[in-house]
């Protein structure tokens, strides 16, 4: 049994949950008390051992449902009538690999078959199969491991001696296994891959430049950003610091004093600060980064969903605040709208800044962090950079996320190379990795 | 061993079915799963992380065990900046000082006649260890679950309030089933207790604390058994009254509501209705009623054009 919980928790972990080593073990001590007759109990207690959240229990459940199907329990309950071993492994290491397939599957006792394609199955390394091209291969490997051979023999002496009707009627054994295996081995191929391939595809668009992403990753792109999100919320949301004013800690002020005799010589207090960091984006969303600008805007409402304290504003030729837009609406409207209301002119980036700066003028402190995204391209209009300027003074710090690479920055009408001396951090962030490490940096340093 | 295996998952579905009588007998119902998940805690020792939405039985659940075990119920609840001396252990700091004043002149006493500072503080050693004693020691909820004689059931609730550096602490504790005191060494109970840890998923639970538990998810119960859980809480209640208002509950939980109202509050919605001698449900009362069970003024005009619809398709 311990194989099957093995080859069990192997699929769980392709389907994206995650199993330490100890809750292996948990689940192995749960099923020596269980017992694998009833399938509740069993399915119950493997859950409350391995899945760890709401969502694991789902995918557990459907996974669950797949691995030990009717054939599994079958074969439990028929070996508990047949046989004195209800022990399955016993029971497949009793069968001999080359057994008669045709005297299998003629024996009423189809668990036999079962067992001996389990068997098989097992030995040829079915459980590595990653991509459907290796099903024909795999089919054959298991026939041959089931005695194919054998089988192939006597259709050949059949037909030698001319008995027609034993050789037809032994082809189509042959034929009728041959399915069932393809069909265990389709079934195995689902159950082991339907997930991984999803996992390829995300890390690959993960390093996928931002302006190549096809429109039908789009929903994929969006579950990444999300994901992203959600990891940072539960990194961050929760920094404090202790601050020093509010009640008396008298516990451990005494303790910490003890060193010094008694004396208060370092006081303690009760209070502790959430720290809430202020941000304030402004995105470019121009015709020059309409491939991006999407992302962008994703990137800005995962933001907004990680920093409570965010104000987000959206420009091309001219500056708008786009918060209430990303408070209350969805992330594909907020985008879409956001795409609308402000998108399509020609970048002016000097009268955005003008516009940014009369709205944050109140708002704007020394633990203010502002972050541009765009490519600094203003269409050879006043780059302003005196605003800039200001703002840096002003601010804790600035930084700009530029798609394009470094190489490009101030040819043609990039201004990148006149602004970069006034952000506090100037950098090329063409992917999402290059995203997440700027969102990580900045909740780590900043604050 | 084959027959010893078969006999295993019928004792085992045996003592599962008994422990789910025990709950009964403590007017807690509860359902297989939840039944399993404590003989699994008791067989494998391990602590049992209870998540699910608020109003459940969570809480409930670890009295209702504390209740049939006969142990004794330490409860721990967990919010923000929740410490090692809130939840493990403090020294009598008070009690350190004065003792250390009354006795200033016994210690002068004892090192007077010691030539030098270093007779001094030598005869000095031989009593240091006094003032970090048990007698100094002040044990809060987690040393006194695993201190206590008779093995105690230990809830630390909603722990999902707490800070992570905090959740960290409970590794040692929830593994090992013992504490660390610098000053007295390592402190292991003789019986081990019966851990549940709450949590309502305002912020994911580290991997590292989950992988040391069971994870027992209650959700919603089904009409059946919020019938059940009804009838046993509220003996007096009328069948129709309370199949009226039960359908009612679960239908109300298929909107789209900020907070679905959970089993306690469909307890103290029945208990109302009985207070109020309502004999059976129509759209007037229940409007009446409905903040016993909504407790958002949105989710209330939100129902508030579904009841007629709710009640008609309960009676059908």
């Amino acid at each position: 049994m311990v194989d099957f919980l093995r080859d069990f928790i192997k699929v769980l972990r392709s389907s994206d949950v995650r199993i330490s080593s100890s809750e292996t073990l948990d689940a192995m001590k749960a099923t020596s008390i269980i017992g694998f007759e009833d399938k509740f109990l069993l399915k119950e207690s493997l859950s409350q051992s391995l899945a760890k959240s709401m969502r694991e229990k789902e995918i557990f459940a459907d996974c669950f449902e797949n691995f030990f199907k009717e054939d599994f329990m079958n074969i439990d309950n028929a070996s508990e009538d047949k046989t004195n071993k209800n022990n399955i492994t016993d029971k497949i290491f009793d069968i001999q690999s080359n057994e008669d397939l045709e005297v299998l599957f003629k024996s009423s006792d189809k668990t036999k078959l079962m067992t001996a394609l389990a068997k098989a199955s097992d030995e040829v390394g079915l459980r590595n199969i990653k991509l459907f091209t290796q099903t024909g291969m795999f089919t054959r490997k298991i026939l041959e491991s089931m005695g194919l051979q054998r089988l192939n023999n006597d259709i050949f002496q059949a037909s030698k001696q001319g008995n027609i009707e034993r050789e037809e009627n032994l082809k189509e054994i042959k034929e009728r296994i041959r399915l069932e295996v393809k069909d265990y081995v389709e079934h195995q191929l689902k159950l082991r891959t339907s997930v991984s391939g999803k996992q390829l595809r995300e890390d690959a668009l993960a390093q996928v430049r931002l302006s190549q992403v096809d429109k039908s990753d789009f929903v994929l792109m969006t579950g990444i950003v999300r994901k992203m999100a959600k990891r940072l919320i539960a990194l961050h949301s929760r920094k404090k610091r202790k601050a020093n004013r509010g009640v008396l800690d008298v516990r451990s002020t005494l303790r910490v004093n003890q060193q010094h005799d008694g004396l208060l010589f370092k006081t303690l207090w009760k209070r502790k600060k959430v720290d809430r960091p202020k941000v304030i984006a402004m995105c470019d969303v121009s015709g020059s980064v309409a491939n991006v600008a999407r992302f962008f805007l994703m990137f800005l409402y995962s933001l907004s969903e990680v920093l409570p304290n965010i104000r987000s504003f959206a420009f091309s030729n001219q500056a708008g605040e786009v918060t209430d837009l990303f408070n209350t609406k969805d992330i594909e409207l907020a985008a879409a709208e956001t795409l609308i209301l402000h998108g399509g002119g020609s970048t002016d980036y000097g009268q955005s800044f003008c516009d940014l700066e009369s709205f944050i003028e109140n708002d704007i402190d020394r633990k203010t962090t502002i972050i541009i995204l765009g490519d600094g391209r203003s269409n050879f209009g006043d780059p302003r950079t005196d605003i800039l300027k200001s703002l840096q003074e002003k601010s804790k710090r600035i930084i700009f996320l530029n798609p394009e690479p470094k190489t490009l920055w101030g040819t043609g009408d990039s201004e990148m190379t006149r602004y970069a001396p006034y952000c506090h951090k100037a950098k090329v962030c063409s992917s999402l990795i290059d995203l997440e490490k700027v969102v990580e940096d900045l909740l780590r340093y900043s604050f | 061993m084959a027959k010893a295996k078969l006999s295993s998952t019928k004792n085992s579905k045996k003592d599962i079915e008994l422990i789910q009588g025990k709950f009964e007998s403590q007017g807690y119902i509860c359902n297989n799963q939840i039944a399993t998940a404590i003989f699994l805690s008791q067989k494998l020792n391990k602590p049992i992380l209870v998540e699910g939405p608020p109003g459940v039985g969570k809480t409930e659940l670890a009295k209702a065990t504390s209740g049939w075990m006969e142990k004794s119920l330490i409860r721990l609840q967990c919010y923000e900046g929740l410490d090692e001396a809130k939840a493990l252990y403090e020294w009598k700091y008070g009690k350190q000082l004065l003792y250390t004043q009354v006795l200033k002149d016994k210690l002068n006493d004892i090192i007077s006649d010691k030539a030098g500072l270093e007779g001094s503080i030598e005869s000095l050693h031989d009593f240091d260890d006094i003032f970090f004693s048990d007698k100094f020691l002040e044990p809060r909820p987690l040393l006194k679950a695993i201190n206590n004689e008779k093995g105690a059931v230990l809830l630390i609730d909603e722990i999902d309030k707490s800070d992570d550096e905090f959740e960290a602490f409970l590794l040692e504790i929830l593994s090992d089933y013992q504490v660390s005191i610098p000053e007295i060494g390592t402190i292991e109970g003789k019986v081990k207790p019966i851990v549940f840890l709450t949590s309502n998923n305002t912020r994911e639970i580290g991997d590292a604390l989950k992988r040391r538990c069971l994870h027992l998810y209650i959700s919603f119960p089904d009409a059946k058994l919020e019938a059940k859980i009804i009838a046993s809480r509220i003996p007096d209640i009328e069948q129709d009254l309370k199949n009226e208002l039960v359908n009612f509950v679960q239908n109300l939980r298929e909107l789209d509501l900020k907070k679905l109202p959970s089993v306690a509050e469909t307890i103290d919605w029945a208990k109302s209705l009985v207070l109020l001698n309502v004999k059976s449900l129509d759209a007037s009362i229940v409007r009446e009623t409905l903040n016993v069970l909504l407790k958002f003024q949105s989710d209330i005009d939100a129902a508030d054009s579904e009841i007629e619809g709710i009640i008609r398709k309960g009676n059908a």
